[in-house]
């Protein structure tokens, strides 16, 4: 299991309905893009920060770990704006808003990301996927994700299996052995794949499978008072940019 | 390279959304076709997606010396045609988004956009232009990997430039400077993914003809140039 996910699975909120964490986490996620950046991103990293850490229980360094891989996207994609093309400083020169440009982005992924991860933090994805056959999903595709998200862990552990295995026979050894080892690596996920699912319908079918998977969901349902809680929580956030923008300067 | 969380203006982001929507019903109802008609496929195509998923996992070792890791986009589009792919792509992006931290939700849309559809329509376009004038196998599979890969950070390169234009030289500065950005490290990582493909297409012919038959990669019946070398020629020819 992937380290979100297995975090997910073992979270304070893991029986809440998830409803209850998209309003909270995607609803974050949304304002970080829709509020001006500043303050507004600023205050919706610092809430969501704030919640993650707090309420939801997440332990800083699985965070961490999570959190870095966007942040290395954001960084380096907000570097591109601090230079110019064209323009009286030359062909390339340095933006004259460009820090505050990047500075902008680099608040508003940071804290889009944040919102996700608290949505990604608290719900498994063995949870969410059989429930979007009720948010107008066709149920073909919900069962294809549901067969894609179980036997990708079985393919990635096979796969890392392999990869041992031919580190072992030296199969990293030079450059021409790398690439060898890798398109190994390729061709027998994909063998592995399809003999899995072979060996699932073989099962399946001996158990009367009529095409559709049912899987146990656990009970929860929509809760109004976190689902209210969170709305407040959103609109003060939002409402208190507002409040700011009229005391800090537009941007840094 | 998938476009960060947050990365893109809410307009920019529902407008890709908007964008992809048809696409990716387009292969739903595909989808739903084939699993109403044939049960077992829901396997068969859950197999798929996880195969993309491991896929897009590899480290590729580049030129530069560092790492990345191949689209898949390619191999994807040559073994499950393209309108599948969308489907398959999408789940894919969303693991990614909430398993990995990969990519976005907010910008689901424009990824999907680049890497699920103009990608594989693309990579399998090229594949089978090549196909259709006879070129040997493995070199149709290259192209097709190579186009794949490379049209995917074209049209991210596109998606960023309209989202940030550059201040003095607007939406074609901008171009420049996010193309060729891209053209230093994705030229070789194209390379390196059709390599790769190759490379994986060519132990597949040899190990799963059955499966490259079922799935309509190989018909059997002729013999086929693979452009592999020698002792790898088979009786099959591609679709």
């Amino acid at each position: 299991m992937l380290p979100i996910d297995a975090a997910a699975h073992s979270s304070r909120w893991r029986r809440r309905h998830p409803v209850d964490k998209a309003v909270l986490g995607l609803g974050l996620t949304v304002l970080a893009i829709s509020l001006p950046p500043w303050p507004g991103a600023a205050l919706v990293l610092l809430t969501a920060l704030a919640v993650l850490l707090g309420p939801a229980g997440v332990p800083g360094r699985r965070l961490w770990r999570a959190y870095r891989v966007p942040l290395g996207f954001c960084a380096t994609g907000a570097l591109t704006l601090l230079v110019q093309v064209g323009g009286p400083g030359g062909f390339v020169s340095l933006a004259a808003d460009g820090p505050a440009r990047a500075g902008e982005l680099l608040l508003r992924t940071s804290a889009a990301s944040l919102g996700v991860l608290l949505f990604a933090f608290t719900t498994p994805m063995s949870d969410l996927l059989p429930r979007l056959v009720r948010a107008g999903v066709p149920a073909a595709v919900v069962d294809v994700a549901l067969v894609t998200y179980r036997m990708s862990f079985l393919l990635l552990d096979s796969v890392r299996r392999v990869r041992e295995a031919q580190a072992a026979r030296l199969g990293h050894g030079s450059r021409a052995a790398e690439w060898r080892s890798l398109a190994g690596l390729g061709a027998t996920a994909f063998v592995r794949a399809f003999d899995r699912a072979a060996r699932l319908q073989a099962g399946l079918a001996g158990r009367g499978y009529d095409g559709t998977l049912r899987v146990l969901v656990p009970q929860a349902r929509p809760s109004v008072r976190f689902t209210a809680a969170s709305a407040a929580l959103l609109a003060a956030v939002a409402a208190l940019t507002f409040a700011l923008r009229s005391f800090v300067p537009d941007s840094f | 390279m998938h476009i960060a969380e947050g990365f893109l203006p809410p307009a920019h982001a529902i407008a890709w959304g908007v964008a992809s929507a048809p696409f990716v019903v387009h292969g739903a109802r595909s989808l739903t076709r084939e699993v109403r008609e044939h049960p077992e496929s829901t396997l068969l195509l859950g197999a798929s997606g996880a195969f993309m998923f491991v896929l897009s996992a590899l480290k590729l070792p580049s030129v530069t010396g560092s790492c990345s890791h191949p689209t898949g986009t390619g191999l994807g589009a040559i073994l499950f045609r393209p309108p599948v792919m969308a489907v398959l792509g999408t789940i894919t992006l969303l693991f990614q988004a909430l398993l990995l931290a990969h990519g976005g939700l907010t910008t689901l849309g424009a990824n999907v956009f680049s890497m699920a559809i103009v990608g594989p329509w693309a990579g399998y376009g090229a594949y089978r232009l090549l196909r259709r004038y006879d070129a040997p196998l493995m070199a149709a599979v290259f192209t097709g990997a190579f186009v794949a890969d490379l049209s995917t950070y074209c049209v991210t390169s596109v998606q960023l430039a309209l989202a940030f234009p550059d201040p003095s030289s607007g939406f074609l500065g901008a171009l420049g400077k996010f193309g060729s950005i891209f053209a230093v490290t994705q030229i070789p990582l194209a390379v390196s993914e059709g390599l790769l493909t190759v490379l994986v297409m060519r132990l597949l012919v040899q190990s799963s003809k059955g499966e490259l038959t079922r799935l309509g990669v190989l018909l059997s019946g002729r013999k086929e140039r693979t452009g592999a070398g020698a002792g790898t020629g088979t009786e099959a020819v591609a679709r």
